[in-house]
């Protein structure tokens, strides 16, 4: 068994991760991650206790979906180093809940022998509802020549790749060649990467209000979903 | 509304050490069977000095952090609305990671089910030398158990 590994120069901008469907959650899935979390809060666990508070069942922790989606980087970035991973909680995952993780690359770089990536990530339930959105900073090697220098002790493979953000690219279409001059300027923009292309269907919705919200008889109507489990 | 002063409360620093069971257990409560965290040798193989925690797992990291005392109000119902985590490095089997939690934001904002109050914490890790390992920033909905009106 040989580790495969993700290279800089193999990825390109609007690649779309392989979706990570992951097997329904159960109870048990939840006691188990209550267990390894050290997190027992009873909404996760007791049902009667989160009857008694007015919610139709026990509900998953949001950091076992922020789990999943970090499965779904680090299954795709093998090697990569995360820098950073950010997440926003949109909507409650309950038991019997399928949830399939996606991502998208929207950005590359690479300055001072440094190679970075930036994707967008998001998670939706059976019924193909955003309950979780996110972004992440990988770092990576440059390639397979560049790891072996840099494990034999020698400097990295220096290759200036400006930022080739998909927002930029979606506003204006194809500067292949892009030129090297605008580097900084292609950097001054980072801020509005990413957000362009973001996954559909996200429904604001006030953290406050799902949780108070008692959801009567949802749960029942939830188990048999009478719709056939979109998938793309 | 939560209390400004709490900005900038901080918990002291918990030792957490990070056990390969600990590391295996919560990559299977997850269902992510990457023999990054649980084979020592394909961990080596992969160019890791040893077996790797997945990258949510100092959510399992215990602070010696008492919400209440920090936030200076009893908490009727919190709700976690973010989450991020910025990491210097992979955090390894064997680590020693000191963690502390601080209040670095407190606010009221209104949504449409009303006010709400708004609190940001900041879980840092540092391992024995004082180098940064890990941070992990929170928002969290806070409703407090009175009103103080």
């Amino acid at each position: 068994m040989s580790a495969r590994k993700l290279y800089f120069e193999a990825i390109r901008v609007g690649d779309e991760l392989p979706a990570l469907a992951k097997a329904p959650i159960d109870r048990v899935q939840l006691a188990r991650y209550a267990g390894a979390s050290g997190d027992f809060n009873p909404i996760h666990v007791d049902e009667a206790y989160a009857k008694s508070i007015g919610m139709p069942s026990v509900y998953a922790p949001g950091m076992l979906v922020v789990g999943f989606l970090g499965q779904l980087v680090s299954d795709w970035s093998r090697g990569a180093q995360l820098r950073r991973y950010g997440v926003r909680f949109i909507k409650m995952v309950w038991p019997g809940d399928t949830v399939v993780c996606k991502g998208r690359v929207t950005d590359k770089w690479g300055e001072n022998g440094r190679y970075f990536s930036e994707l967008d990530l998001w998670a939706e339930n059976q019924r193909g509802e955003l309950v979780l959105k996110g972004q992440t900073l990988i770092q990576m090697f440059y390639s397979l020549e560049d790891e072996n220098r840099q494990r034999a002790g020698q400097a990295p493979l220096i290759v200036a790749v400006p930022r080739q953000s998909l927002a930029a690219q979606v506003a204006a279409p194809p500067v292949e060649a892009a030129p090297r001059a605008s580097e900084s300027a292609a950097s001054a923009k980072k801020p509005a990467s990413g957000s362009k292309k973001a996954p559909p269907r996200e429904r604001s919705r006030s953290p406050m209000k799902a949780a108070s919200r008692p959801k009567p008889k949802k749960a029942v109507a939830r188990k048999p979903a009478p719709k056939k489990a979109k998938r793309k | 509304m939560l209390d400004k002063n709490a900005v900038g409360r901080s918990s002291p620093p918990t030792l957490n050490e990070v056990e390969k069971g600990a590391i295996r257990r919560f990559a299977e409560a997850i269902g992510d069977y990457n023999p990054i965290y649980y084979d020592e040798e394909f961990a080596r193989a992969s160019g890791y000095p040893t077996v790797v925690a997945p990258p949510t797992f100092p959510a399992s990291f215990h602070s010696s952090a008492d919400l209440r005392e920090l936030l200076g109000v009893g908490i009727k119902s919190l709700l976690h609305a973010e989450q991020v985590f910025e990491y210097e490095r992979p955090i390894f089997a064997g680590d020693r990671i000191m963690v502390s939690t601080k209040v670095v934001e407190v606010l009221e904002k209104t949504g449409p089910a009303g006010k709400m109050d708004v609190a940001v914490l900041d879980d840092e890790g540092r391992d024995e030398e004082g180098k940064r390992v890990f941070r992990a920033r929170r928002t969290l909905v806070v409703r407090a158990t009175k009103e103080v009106a």
